[in-house]
């Protein structure tokens, strides 16, 4: 059906290499085929511990990091030999000591993280002409218009040649996945796992797709996968059979338009070394559940600070906050809020997270074991509506920007502690008294 | 508890009280209604402890007595009762109806369960004409802010002194202020802050004719009138000094059409970004310039004729906000008035005729960075 299309020179052309059917009529006769691949590293967090501690984490096959051996946090990462156990990442780590108690379990040595994603980011930069740091162990590389450069060689040599480079320069084993789009180069990376290359060649994206569960496919949550079921559509395979009328009478124009594209391998998105920021946020899991609404506050003050360093350290300012809490029993709720204006200070943002924290006690102020705080809708150069009472917003005055701003120098030349929010104050240091999980 | 009463009245009483009703709430009780029967009359109350609004039906009440019941389940079997008197008792916590051949039981909760509405002696009360506090809450609370960061912004400043009220609303980027003559006088003044969703009752459930009493009780404000009983909770607090930040030398003026000034703002709203809604206006003699320019999304630009006689001047707008205030501008002309692009702009109706309405927006522009 498809080729008979092609060859009428129908507008519906569907072609390997071509991302839509506008980009397949387009002047220039045939567009390069993209060439990504997706640098994923193996159990990063679990290399990583093992470099920085040789002797105790490097010797220990059953290898947890994240949490504490007392059981609190989560993992971070587990060791394949540990995931034979069933141990995975986000699970309890009490949980997983249950499953295998016989693994050591180490916390994540964070900078050590940052720093060796960056050595790896720094070695692949040298390696393809555009890298983006999808996140701190994902990399994707677009190695388009690079086939004179390489000799003809074909992909999958490139991704081994990039594989044992990355290997040698940095000590970390990583899994490449490649086809012509990202999505597809990352779903290839699972079967790439671990220490392996996978490669999907142009014109079989649809049936390396077949091959594939729907739950597999990123975007497809159990909500989608329900409603599909419930209509006798279990994988890629009986998906990709559905007319797309069909899925659009299921799940609506736009979720069902999306659904035939993604099932198809179809991904437009590029290679964008510049790409943007889009949210700064951190989160504790607490050594003990907190259920006072003092000490929660305390916690989220403190928070508060990190984000807004981080923020304004990236020359941003940003319009949604966004409060996170996780119960003993895993369930999580959180509020957000978009102010008029644009927040940057301390003040203003601590305004909005306190009154989303209390909304969300005031649903429910039971124990506390995990507390986030989130910043988005950054925006570099951001138009500053201007305000009737001073400041830009309601919640932040130019008197609390500039606060801010002395307070980041004080730090930068003292240190982290040599200012604090009085409510902090005779308090230890955020590192000693917390789990990092 | 046992009253009989026609069907037209049951239902009217309980869709004036069920709109007061919390959709969703923690607490089952504010989701019923409480009935209290007494004498030749039926109270029935509804509240979300914020606002609480009762009111009085009458009927035939055989046994006095009172019991909380399902307030949305109620005015669903009422709308689809026959035209005949419906006869409502109780037995134990239950609420028998009978109307015809149809009879219901809804399980209730006892009144004692209730919470207790304030009590406001209306001895003292303030009068005021339906109609004026009507149009003052029509052209004011829009502008209220739904930012819970600063609460004292999300109520309507109402003003009463001797001869004239006030309502006042903003949220801190552009502000609403309309007076009129009170017809009572020798009243003390007072200032009260006052939720929307209590005006909103007030508008809903008062008419034009009716003369409401107003009566303070600490942090409580009534209304009534005739039948209908309204409380709210005001907000406490000092409301900003809005007069100080209201310009008396913005000397460029304009005179506009309002349709036409609305429509070409709303089709540069559509081009600007979802995040600042900023447009640009460029005032020169006789016209105004309309410009959006989006990265990422595109451009588009407009012009009107316009009555401007002053320098040139170029201002940015959140779109969204000058189509607000546009829309509760009574008068087809409108004039707008500035001083300097990163300054207050003034919106007031252009009256023809006798009809002036001292009513101003503002609006605070944006900064243009470009």
């Amino acid at each position: 059906m498809i080729s008979k299309q092609v060859e009428t020179g129908n507008f519906f052309i569907l072609q390997s290499g071509r991302d839509s059917p506008a980009s397949a009529v387009a002047s220039n006769p045939s567009p390069p085929i993209r060439r990504i691949l997706l640098v994923d590293c193996d159990a990063f967090y679990v290399q990583v511990a093992r470099q920085v501690d040789p002797e105790g984490a490097g010797r220990a096959p059953l290898l947890i990091v994240g949490g504490s051996a007392s059981g609190r946090g989560v993992v971070t990462s587990a060791s394949y030999e540990a995931r034979k156990h069933g141990v995975h990442s986000a699970m309890p780590t009490a949980h997983a000591l249950r499953l295998c108690p016989q693994a050591t379990v180490v916390p994540v040595p964070r900078d050590a993280c940052v720093g060796k994603s960056r050595e790896i980011r720094e070695a692949l930069v040298e390696l393809a002409p555009a890298v983006q740091a999808a996140s701190i162990d994902e990399f994707y590389l677009d190695l388009t218009g690079t086939e004179r450069l390489f000799h003809r060689e074909p992909l999958e040599a490139t991704a081994h040649r990039i594989r044992t480079e990355v290997l040698q320069r940095t000590g970390i084993s990583v899994s490449i996945g490649g086809a012509t789009r990202r999505l597809l180069a990352k779903l290839a990376t699972s079967r790439a796992k671990p220490a392996g290359v996978h490669v999907v060649p142009p014109g079989s994206e649809e049936a390396f797709m077949a091959t594939l569960r729907l739950g597999e496919i990123p975007g497809v949550g159990p909500a989608l996968l329900a409603l599909l079921e419930a209509r006798g559509v279990v994988t890629v395979r009986d998906a990709l059979a559905v007319q797309p009328e069909w899925l659009r009478r299921w799940l609506g124009e736009r979720r069902g338009d999306w659904l035939h594209g993604r099932i198809r391998g179809i991904d437009t998105s590029e290679v964008d070394p510049d790409e943007e920021r889009k949210s700064i946020s951190t989160e504790r899991t607490f050594r003990s559940d907190i259920a006072d609404d003092e000490e929660l506050e305390r916690r989220l003050l403190r928070m508060v600070g990190s984000v807004g360093t981080t923020l304004r350290k990236s020359g941003m300012k940003a319009r949604t906050v966004t409060v996170k809490l996780r119960d003993p029993s895993f369930r999580t709720r959180q509020h957000s809020r978009t102010v008029p204006g644009v927040l940057e200070s301390d003040a203003g943002i601590h305004a909005v997270a306190r009154s989303l924290l209390a909304g969300l006690r005031a649903e429910d102020a039971g124990s506390v074991r995990l507390l986030g705080v989130g910043l988005s809708g950054l925006q570099e150069d951001a138009v500053e509506q201007l305000g009737l009472f001073g400041g830009t917003t309601e919640v932040e005055s130019e008197r609390d920007r500039t606060l801010s701003r002395v307070v980041d120098g004080i730090r930068a030349r003292f240190g982290e502690d040599s200012v604090r929010p009085g409510r902090l104050m005779g308090e230890r240091s955020p590192r000693t008294d917390e789990d990092d999980g | 508890m046992n009253f009989t009463i026609t069907r037209q009245n049951l239902h009217a009483g309980l869709a004036a009280v069920s709109a007061s009703i919390p959709s969703k709430t923690t607490l089952p009780v504010l989701s019923n209604i409480l009935f209290e029967a007494r004498d030749d009359s039926v109270w029935m109350n509804g509240t979300d402890l914020d606002v609480a609004v009762r009111i009085k039906v009458p009927a035939d009440v055989k046994e006095a007595g009172s019991l909380t019941a399902p307030g949305k389940k109620l005015q669903e079997i009422t709308r689809e009762l026959p035209d005949a008197p419906v006869e409502v008792a109780t037995r134990g916590d239950q609420i028998e109806l009978s109307c015809g051949r149809s009879r219901f039981k809804l399980n209730g909760l006892p009144a004692d369960e209730f919470p207790t509405l304030p009590s406001i002696s209306f001895d003292d009360a303030w009068t005021v004409k339906g109609k004026d506090l009507h149009s003052l809450i029509h052209h004011t609370s829009f502008a209220v802010s739904t930012e819970e960061s600063r609460p004292i912004l999300n109520g309507v400043l109402w003003e009463l002194r001797d001869g004239a009220m006030r309502m006042v609303a903003t949220n801190g980027h552009r502000l609403a202020r309309m007076s009129i003559p009170a017809q009572s006088s020798d009243v003390p003044s007072a200032d009260f802050i006052v939720p929307p969703a209590a005006l909103q009752q007030v508008q809903r459930l008062f008419k034009d004719d009716d003369t409401l009493e107003v009566s303070r009780d600490g942090n409580h404000l009534g209304f009534r009138s005739g039948s209908a009983e309204i409380f709210t909770r005001l907000i406490e607090g000092t409301y900003p000094n809005y007069e100080q930040v209201i310009p008396k030398d913005n000397d460029k003026k304009a005179i506009v059409s309002k349709k036409l000034l609305e429509s070409a703002v709303r089709r540069m709203a559509v081009v600007a970004s979802d995040q600042t809604h900023r447009i640009r206006l460029t005032f020169e003699d006789g016209r105004v310039h309309l410009s959006v320019l989006t990265p990422d999304l595109g451009e588009g630009h407009d012009e009107l004729e316009l009555d401007y006689a002053g320098e040139a001047l170029e201002i940015g707008f959140n779109a969204n906000y000058l189509l607000e205030v546009l829309k509760y501008m009574p008068t087809e002309e409108v004039c707008i008035a500035f001083k300097a692009p990163e300054r207050a702009a003034t919106i007031e109706p252009v009256a023809s005729g006798g009809d002036a309405m001292d009513l101003l927006c503002l609006v605070m522009p944006l900064r243009l960075l470009d």
